[in-house]
């Protein structure tokens, strides 16, 4: 386990070198993986698109975001450009020399575009799985989770959780509803700061959205209309769990994106999968 | 169970005490290779990857728990067993590799 300083955060991080083709180019693209909130940490990441992306050739870097995993949990600060500055501190530490490919799930898509929009000369592409800038309207979505899930010690909801995640989701779920109590998340996250219609469409890094057609955590005509250039894939038969159900279909669009999008690979060594 | 597979067994008994440790589950907690990570010993989603960065520290490049996981489905990873890592790691030892794998049997 590596823990890198960055923005006073103690970071967990992993990262996976390029590996497959021998003699493949000097300077492989960086995909940096971003999880979401809550339950979620790098592991949903690590088990599913970590390795088969970076034995693509693709170096992966993973981390676990303020608050989550085995990354420091500070009791205040987690407004979304605090996560912004955690980035850009971990990509510091890192010494990244080119622009990378931020892949984020969920709120760590969010991060992702706000970063974008704060550094968009280190971004070389963004894809955003169930996930959406954070607007006004995100903003009153998250509240309105956060309200909910502060709950989750009552036992009808737990329940429920249990009903739908089983009961190792259930104990993940108690577990983050625990930490969001512990800390000023469910208040500082939704503060954003939030992004102006004008700030989302001055993002000129190549946008992909991928999304769970049977979920509703993002709305898919605004994410349309606020980001009319981007790619919206849907993904029949998914929910918000897209990442976690179905990595193969996401891996499959993953990969072609990323060799389309990299400014120093050569158009003939794109694989298709 | 021969003996690379007991040793490697061994190995990650180690390490899973040391996580639970963190815990402060109770020390009594029978690690064999039925034991499931999430439900019998309630570790995290992130404790696997903190468990294969030890076996992977230990036992070098060429076990990639990432690479193994990625393989499994879902419902697989959820019931993942204690056996199953023990199996995949001993597989990927040059030393062991080539005999025959031991049937899933009980430790102690």
């Amino acid at each position: 386990m590596a823990h890198i300083l960055a923005n006073g955060i103690e970071t967990h991080v992993i990262r996976m070198p390029a590996g497959g083709v021998p003699g493949a180019e000097a300077q492989p693209p960086t995909v940096v993986l971003i999880h979401g909130l809550g339950p979620d940490n790098l592991a949903s990441f690590y088990v599913t698109l970590a390795a088969p992306v970076s034995s693509s050739g693709i170096e992966v870097i993973a981390y676990d975001l303020r608050g989550h995993g085995r990354s420091s949990r500070p009791h205040t600060g987690y407004r979304v450009s605090d996560f912004v500055a955690d980035l850009e501190g971990l990509l510091d530490a890192l010494d990244m020399p080119r622009p990378v490919h931020l892949v984020g799930n969920s709120f760590g898509g969010t991060v992702a575009f706000s970063y974008a929009l704060a550094h968009p000369e280190r971004v070389a592409s963004l894809v955003l799985i169930e996930s959406e800038p954070a607007t006004e309207p995100w903003s009153r979505r998250m509240s309105t989770r956060f309200e909910r899930f502060g709950q989750l010690e009552h036992p009808d909801e737990i329940d429920q959780v249990t009903a739908h995640l089983g009961r190792y989701g259930a104990r993940a779920a108690k577990g983050a509803s625990r930490a969001l109590r512990a800390t000023t998340m469910a208040r500082d996250i939704p503060r954003g700061p939030l992004l102006s219609r004008e700030q989302v469409q001055s993002v000129r890094s190549p946008i992909m959205v991928i999304l769970g057609g049977e979920s509703r955590f993002v709305d898919r005509a605004e994410v349309a209309s606020l980001l009319p250039h981007c790619r919206i894939v849907v993904v029949p038969g998914h929910r918000h769990r897209l990442l976690v159900e179905a990595p193969r279909l996401v891996l499959d669009l993953l990969l072609p994106w990323i060799a389309e999008h990299d400014p120093a690979r050569p158009e003939t060594e794109v694989t298709r999968v | 169970m021969n003996s690379g597979t007991a040793e490697v067994l061994r190995e990650l008994q180690g390490i899973v005490e040391t996580l639970l440790g963190e815990y402060e589950v109770g020390e009594d907690i029978e690690i064999t290779m039925d034991t499931t990570l999430y439900e019998d010993l309630q570790l995290e989603s992130i404790d696997l990857v903190v468990l294969a960065g030890h076996l992977e520290a230990r036992y070098g490049s060429q076990v990639n728990i990432a690479e193994f996981v990625a393989t499994l489905e879902l419902d697989e990873l959820i019931e993942l067993t204690v056996g199953q890592l023990v199996h995949y790691v001993v597989g990927r030892l040059p030393e062991t590799r080539g005999l025959e794998p031991s049937a899933p049997e009980t430790a102690r």
